[in-house]
C-alpha cells in the first residue's frame, strides 16, 4: 500500500492546482455581458437546440466502444501472460495462440460485416 | 518472484465440449468468409456433425476411456458420470433441435431490419436468412455443456453467460410476430442479466466465506470457517436465485411464458430442453457438491420454492389460452417436480437414487418437450403458427395423426403410465419419498393431477369439439421436423414401455455421484 | 532457464523492493518536484514547439517576450488568466466546470511512475529518483489515460453544442482505438523484461544479453528499441494518435469541428487546463517511450563510456535530453505531415495496427519460446511455421484486396472522367460549357482582388 501513497500525494497536488485554477478563473477576468457571447458557438448562426440528455448518437460509436472492450480484455490477458511467459513456456504459447486465434475469428467477422468501416 | 507452474489441461476429457466450441468458431468463420448462398449448406452439416461428434466423443469417453474419477483442467471442470450422461442428453436434444431450426421459415430474414419496414420486405424478397443462428446455437450448446460440468463458480458463471447470451439473441429472431419476439428477447436479456448479477454477487459472498470459488474447496471450508455464516447464507441465497432463475422455478418463473411464447419455436424447444438440463446439472453441482453439508440451511427454502413452483406452474397453466404459454407453465411445473429430487438428499445411497431419477427425468422430459414444440411449429394459419388454443379446436378431426401424437406427448407430460413421463415422475418421486420429503411428493402428485386436467383439456379440445371454419392448416412436415416428431414419439413410447436400459444407464451414471 | 538477461546486481539500479520506503516528506518533495517540472516543462514546451516549428517554416516565431521569446508562454498564461471566463448559457454547469479537472489530474498522475534516475541521496535519504513504482506501473498509465478520456467526453457532452459533442465523441473513439494498439505494442517489452514495473524495465535494459543462434554467440543490444523495433514503430504511431497530435489531430479539425470538444472553453484558465493536459500527455507518452524503448534514464552510448554517467543526478540530465529529442520529433512530425481523414484514421488503427501488432507479438513469443524450451523444438517450430504462414496468408489477403480496390478505384475514376468528358453536365453540377470564350481568351479584363 505504501507504493500508492506518493501517487495520492501527487493527486492531491494536481487536483488542488486544477480546481484552484478553474475556480479563480471567473474572478481574475473581466465580466461583460453579451447575449451572443453566451450562446453555444456555431460560427455565428443561431445555435442548434440540443436535446436534454445529449440526444442520440450514431451507433458506430457504440460499436467502437464494444470492440474496444473486447480488445482491452484481450490485452488484460496478454499482460500477465507476457510477464510470466518464460515460466509458462510452451503451454503459455499454445494457449495464447489459441486465444488470439479465437479473438481474431471474431475480429474477422466484424471486419467482414463492415463493423470497422467508418463510412 | 514465486514460480508459476504451467497448468495441465486434459484435452481428451474436454473433447466433446471443445468440439462444439471449435465448430461454433468455424461457423463464425463461415459467416465471415463464405458467400451468402453457400452459408446454410455449410452450416447445417457442420453443426450436425459437431453435435454427433460430441455425442460420439461422450460415448468414447464412457466406453473406451472410462469415467474419470478426478476433475479436469486443474479442478475447474468435472467430467464425471452425471456430466457425461447430461452431455449425451444435451448433445442429443441439441441435435434434434437443430433439425427443427434447420426448417425453413422460422427465422427472420434480416435481424437488423425494423419490423414492418421496407428493409425487411426487401430482405425477404431477396431471400436472405440470418444464418448466424447456427453458430449461435452451437455457442449456446457449448455453454450448456460447460455449465453442467463446471466445478468452479467462476467457470460456471462464464458458462452461464456463454449459454445465455446467444439465447437472448436467438429469442429475438422469429420471422413472424417480430415485435413479440423482440420483446421476449429484451425481457429475457434484462431478467437474465439481473439473475447473472445475482449469481455473481452470491459468488463473491461465498468466496468471502470460503476463500475459494472451487466447489470442493467451498465444501471443505464449510466445517472449518467459523463466524462467517451470514456471508455464506447470503451467498447461498444469491447463487440460488441465479440458478433457480435459469430453471424457471417460482418465484423467478415470470420470464418463462413470455420468452417461450415470443421466441422462434425451435429455439423454445432448445431452451425448454437443453437449458433446463444444463441448469439442473449446475444446480445439483452447486447445492450438492459445494453446499451439500449446508443442506439443513438451504433445504427449508428449497422446500418452499419447490412447492411454489409446482403449484404455480400447474395452476397458472390452466388459465392460459396460448399453446406455447401453456407448455411454458408446464415446464415450470416440471422444474418443480425435479426440485423435489434435488431436495431429497441423504446418505450416499439415497443421493444416488435421487440423482439417477433426476437424470432420467431430464432425459425423458427434454425429448418429449422437443417433440411437442415440433408439432406446434406445424400448426399454422396466415399469421404464422396458430398459437391460440381455440384455433386448435377440432384438430383431431382434420389431422388425426398429428393431434394423436400431440395428445400422446401431453399424456407423457401428465405422467400417464405407458409413457416415459410416468417413469420419470416415478423415479424422482420414489427417491423423494425415500429421502423423507413425503409432503413435497404429495404436493407434486396433487399438482400433477391439476396439470393432467389442462393437458386433457387440450386433448378434449382437439378431439371432441368442432373444428373452426377457418381453422389453421397443418403444413406437411419437412423431413427434419417429421423425424424430430418421430424420434420424440418413439423415445416417449420406448422409454415408457421399456425403460430399464436407460434407467440402468442413469443409475450407472449416478453411481459414483459427482467428483469433487 | 532465464540466463540470457544477466542483470547486473548494481545497487544503483532500483528494483521494486526499493519503493515504498520513503518517509512521507521525501514523497512530498518528489511530488512537488514532478509537479514543478511538468509546469515548467509545459511553459518551455509550448515555447520550444513554436520556436522549432517556425524555424522549420522559415519564420522566427515568438521573439518579443524575454530573450528569444522565452517568456512568451508565461505571457500567454497570464493573458488567459486575465481573460473573461465565459460560462455559456446552455451548458451542464457541474460537468462543464469539472471536466478540465478530470482531464488534467490523470495527466499529472501518469508521471508518478516515470523513472528519472537511479538511486540517489536526497537530504540524507537514499531513494530512487522516481516518485513510486508499482508491479503494474505501465497498466496504471493506461488506466489514467482512460480516465482522461472521460474528461474529453464529458467536456464535449457538457458543452451542449454540436461541435463539442461531435468532437468529444470522435476524440474518445480515436483515443480508445489507438489505446488498444498502444497497449499491444507494450506486450513485447513485457515479454523481454518479464515485469510491468518501470524501474525494472529500465534495469532490464542495462545489459545486453547474448543469444546463441546456430552455435554462434551474438550479443544483443541493451535498449529494447533495437530488438523490438516493430513494437517501437507501432508505439510511435500510437503515441501521436493517443495524444491527438498531428497527423491525428482530428478532434480539433478546425475546418470541420472548430475546436472539437473544447469549442466552448474559449478562453480563461479552463482552456489553459486543456492545453496543459495536452502537453503533459505528450510528455507522458514521450517518457514512456524513453522508459520502455530507449533505456530510460541511462546514458546513451558515447557518454556511457564514462563510469559516472549512470550514477547520482546525472541520469536526470540524460532523461531530459531524451525528452527534448522525442518532443522535437513530435514537432517535426507536425511540421511535415498533413492531417489525415477520420475514416482513414480509424481504419488505420483497427485494420492495420492491431493485426500487425498481434502477429508480431505471436512471432516474437514463438521465437522466444524457441530459446527457453529446448525439449519441444519440433512443436515450437510447427507453431512458428503456423504463425508465419498465418501472417503471410493474412498479408496476401490484404494485398489482393488492396490491389483489387485500387484497380476498382482507378476504373471508377477513369469512367467518371470519360463520362464527364462526353457530357460535362452529367455529374449533376451546372458546368459552364467548355467552349465559353473567356476560357481561351482575351475578351475580359482580369479583376484583381485588391491591393496587397
Amino acid at each position: 500500500m505504501e507504493l500508492y501513497v506518493p501517487i495520492l500525494v501527487l493527486a492531491v497536488l494536481a487536483a488542488g492546482f486544477a480546481i484552484f485554477s478553474v475556480s479563480i478563473a471567473p474572478f481574475t477576468g473581466p465580466k461583460r455581458w453579451n447575449r451572443a457571447k453566451l450562446d453555444a458557438y456555431e460560427c455565428g448562426i443561431d445555435p442548434t437546440p440540443q436535446p436534454v440528455g445529449g440526444g442520440r448518437f450514431p451507433l458506430k460509436y457504440m460499436i467502437t466502444a464494444m470492440l474496444f472492450i473486447v480488445f482491452d480484455i484481450e490485452i488484460i490477458f496478454l499482460y500477465p501472460w507476457a510477464v510470466a511467459f518464460d515460466k509458462l513456456g510452451l503451454f503459455g504459447l499454445v494457449e495464447m495462440v489459441l486465444f488470439i486465434v479465437t479473438v481474431l475469428v471474431a475480429y474477422a467477422y466484424v471486419w467482414r460485416r463492415k463493423g470497422l468501416d467508418w463510412d | 518472484m514465486n514460480d508459476i507452474a504451467a497448468p495441465t489441461i486434459e484435452y481428451g476429457q474436454l473433447a466433446p465440449m471443445l468440439l462444439v466450441f471449435g465448430a461454433a468458431v468455424l461457423g463464425v468463420l463461415v459467416e465471415a468468409f463464405a458467400p451468402r448462398y453457400l452459408r446454410r449448406s455449410i452450416h447445417i452439416p457442420l453443426t450436425l456433425a459437431a453435435l454427433v461428434g460430441s455425442f460420439a466423443l461422450v460415448l468414447v469417453q464412457v466406453f473406451v476411456s472410462g469415467v474419470p474419477t478426478s476433475p479436469a483442467a486443474m479442478g475447474a471442470v468435472a467430467v464425471d458420470g452425471p456430466t457425461l450422461f447430461l452431455w449425451g442428453v444435451i448433445a442429443a436434444l441439441a441435435f434434434v433441435s437443430v433439425l427443427l431450426i434447420n426448417d425453413e421459415d422460422n427465422f427472420v430474414a434480416q435481424a437488423a431490419a425494423v419490423p414492418g419496414s421496407a428493409d425487411e420486405e426487401d430482405a425477404e424478397i431477396a431471400g436472405f436468412s440470418q444464418t448466424e443462428v447456427y453458430p449461435l446455437v452451437l455457442f449456446a450448446v457449448g455453454g450448456m455443456l460447460l455449465f453442467t460440468a463446471s466445478n468452479d463458480l467462476l467457470i460456471m458463471f462464464v458458462a452461464l453467460e456463454v449459454m445465455s447470451l446467444p439465447l437472448y439473441l436467438l429469442c429475438g429472431l422469429a420471422r413472424r410476430r417480430r415485435l413479440l419476439s423482440q420483446e421476449a428477447a429484451v425481457k429475457y436479456f434484462l431478467l437474465g442479466a439481473f439473475s447473472s448479477a445475482f449469481f455473481l454477487f452470491g459468488m463473491a459472498m461465498v468466496y468471502g466465506f470460503a476463500g475459494s470459488v472451487g466447489l470442493s474447496d467451498i465444501n471443505a471450508a464449510l466445517p472449518n470457517v467459523g463466524g462467517q455464516e451470514p456471508l455464506l447464507v447470503l451467498g447461498t441465497a444469491l447463487l440460488g436465485v441465479g440458478l433457480l432463475f435459469k430453471i424457471g422455478a417460482a418465484p423467478f418463473q415470470a420470464w418463462k411464458p413470455d420468452v417461450y411464447q415470443g421466441a422462434p419455436t425451435p429455439i423454445t424447444a432448445l431452451m425448454a430442453s437443453g437449458t433446463l438440463v444444463a441448469a439442473f446439472g449446475a444446480l445439483l453441482r452447486v447445492f450438492w457438491v459445494a453446499l451439500g453439508n449446508f443442506d439443513w440451511d438451504w433445504r427449508p427454502v428449497m422446500w418452499g420454492v419447490a412447492i411454489l413452483t409446482m403449484v404455480a406452474g400447474a395452476i397458472l397453466a390452466i388459465t392460459q389460452t396460448d399453446i406455447k404459454r401453456m407448455l411454458a407453465y408446464s415446464s415450470i411445473a416440471h422444474a418443480g417436480f425435479l426440485l423435489t429430487g434435488v431436495i431429497a438428499t441423504g446418505a450416499a445411497e439415497q443421493n444416488r437414487d435421487a440423482l439417477s431419477g433426476i437424470l432420467f427425468y431430464l432425459l425423458v422430459y427434454g425429448i418429449t418437450t422437443v417433440g411437442a414444440f415440433a408439432i406446434v411449429t406445424m400448426v399454422r394459419d396466415a399469421g404464422g403458427e396458430a398459437g391460440h388454443l381455440s384455433r386448435w379446436a377440432g384438430l383431431g378431426k382434420r389431422s388425426p395423426m398429428l393431434a394423436g401424437v400431440f395428445a400422446f406427448f401431453l399424456l407423457a407430460f401428465a405422467g400417464i403410465p405407458l409413457t416415459s413421463g410416468f417413469f420419470g415422475k416415478y423415479a424422482v418421486f420414489s427417491a423423494a419419498v425415500a429421502g423423507g420429503v413425503l409432503p413435497l411428493v404429495l404436493v407434486g402428485v396433487v399438482s400433477s393431477a391439476i396439470a393432467a386436467f389442462f393437458y386433457v383439456r387440450v386433448i378434449v379440445l382437439m378431439f371432441f369439439s368442432d373444428p373452426a371454419a377457418d381453422g389453421p392448416t397443418v403444413v406437411g412436415p419437412s423431413v427434419g421436423t417429421a423425424s424430430v416428431v418421430a424420434v420424440a414419439a418413439a423415445a416417449t413410447v420406448v422409454l415408457g414401455v421399456f425403460p430399464e436400459p436407460m434407467l440402468d444407464l442413469a443409475d450407472k451414471a449416478a453411481s459414483a455421484l459427482f467428483v469433487r | 532457464m532465464r540466463t540470457f538477461i544477466a542483470l547486473a546486481a548494481n545497487p544503483d539500479y532500483p528494483t521494486l523492493e526499493d519503493f515504498g520506503k520513503d518517509p512521507i516528506w521525501i514523497s512530498i518533495i518528489k511530488a512537488v518536484g514532478i509537479f514543478v517540472l511538468l509546469m515548467l516543462g509545459v511553459l518551455f514546451g509550448v515555447w520550444f514547439e513554436r520556436k522549432l516549428i517556425s524555424r522549420m517554416q522559415h519564420r522566427y516565431g515568438p521573439n518579443r517576450a524575454g530573450k528569444f521569446g522565452l517568456l512568451q508562454s508565461v505571457a500567454d498564461g497570464l493573458k488567459m488568466a486575465l481573460k473573461e471566463d465565459i460560462f455559456p448559457r446552455t451548458v451542464d454547469k457541474v460537468l462543464y466546470f469539472l471536466s478540465p479537472v478530470i482531464i488534467a489530474v490523470p495527466a499529472f498522475l501518469a508521471f508518478s511512475i516515470v523513472p528519472f534516475g537511479p538511486m540517489v541521496t536526497m537530504f540524507g535519504e537514499r531513494t530512487p529518483l522516481q516518485l513510486t513504482d508499482l508491479p503494474v506501473a505501465v497498466l496504471l498509465v493506461l488506466a489514467l489515460a482512460s480516465i482522461g478520456v472521460y474528461g474529453i467526453v464529458l467536456a464535449g457532452w457538457a458543452s451542449r453544442s454540436p461541435y463539442a459533442v461531435l468532437g468529444g465523441l470522435r476524440s474518445a473513439a480515436q483515443v480508445v482505438s489507438y489505446e488498444i494498439a498502444m497497449a499491444l505494442s507494450f506486450v513485447a517489452v513485457f515479454l523481454v523484461a518479464g515485469t510491468l514495473s518501470t524501474s525494472e524495465i529500465v534495469r532490464a535494459q542495462s545489459v545486453g544479453g547474448t543469444v546463441s543462434l546456430f552455435g554462434m554467440e551474438f550479443s544483443t543490444p541493451s535498449w529494447f528499441v533495437i530488438q523490438l523495433i516493430p513494437s517501437f514503430l507501432i508505439y510511435v504511431i500510437c503515441m501521436l494518435g493517443e495524444t491527438n497530435r498531428v497527423p491525428f489531430d482530428l478532434p480539433e479539425g478546425e475546418g470541420e469541428l472548430v475546436g472539437g470538444f473544447h469549442t466552448e472553453y474559449s478562453s480563461s484558465l479552463k482552456f489553459a487546463m486543456f492545453m496543459l493536459a495536452e502537453y503533459v500527455n505528450i510528455f507522458t507518452v514521450s517518457a514512456l517511450a524513453i522508459t520502455l524503448f530507449f533505456g530510460g534514464w541511462q546514458a546513451p552510448w558515447p557518454i556511457s563510456l564514462w563510469d559516472g554517467a549512470n550514477t547520482g543526478y546525472w541520469p536526470f540530465l540524460w532523461f531530459l535530453l531524451k525528452m527534448v529529442i522525442v518532443f522535437s520529433f513530435f514537432v517535426w512530425v507536425r511540421a511535415s505531415l498533413p492531417r489525415i481523414r477520420y475514416d482513414q484514421l480509424m481504419a488505420f488503427g483497427w485494420k492495420v495496427l492491431i493485426p500487425l501488432n498481434l502477429g508480431w507479438i505471436l512471432l516474437f513469443a514463438t521465437f522466444r519460446a524457441l530459446r527457453i524450451d529446448e525439449g519441444n523444438r519440433t512443436l515450437i517450430m510447427t507453431m512458428l511455421a503456423f504463425v508465419v504462414l498465418a501472417c503471410f496468408l493474412i498479408y496476401m489477403r490484404f494485398d489482393i484486396v488492396a490491389q483489387r480496390r485500387k484497380r476498382e478505384q482507378e476504373a471508377e475514376v477513369a469512367a467518371e472522367f470519360e463520362e464527364l468528358g462526353n457530357a460535362p453536365e452529367a455529374g449533376g453540377f451546372p458546368v459552364p460549357p467548355l467552349d465559353l470564350p473567356h476560357y481561351h481568351g482575351v475578351q475580359r479584363k482580369e479583376v484583381s482582388s485588391g491591393t496587397h
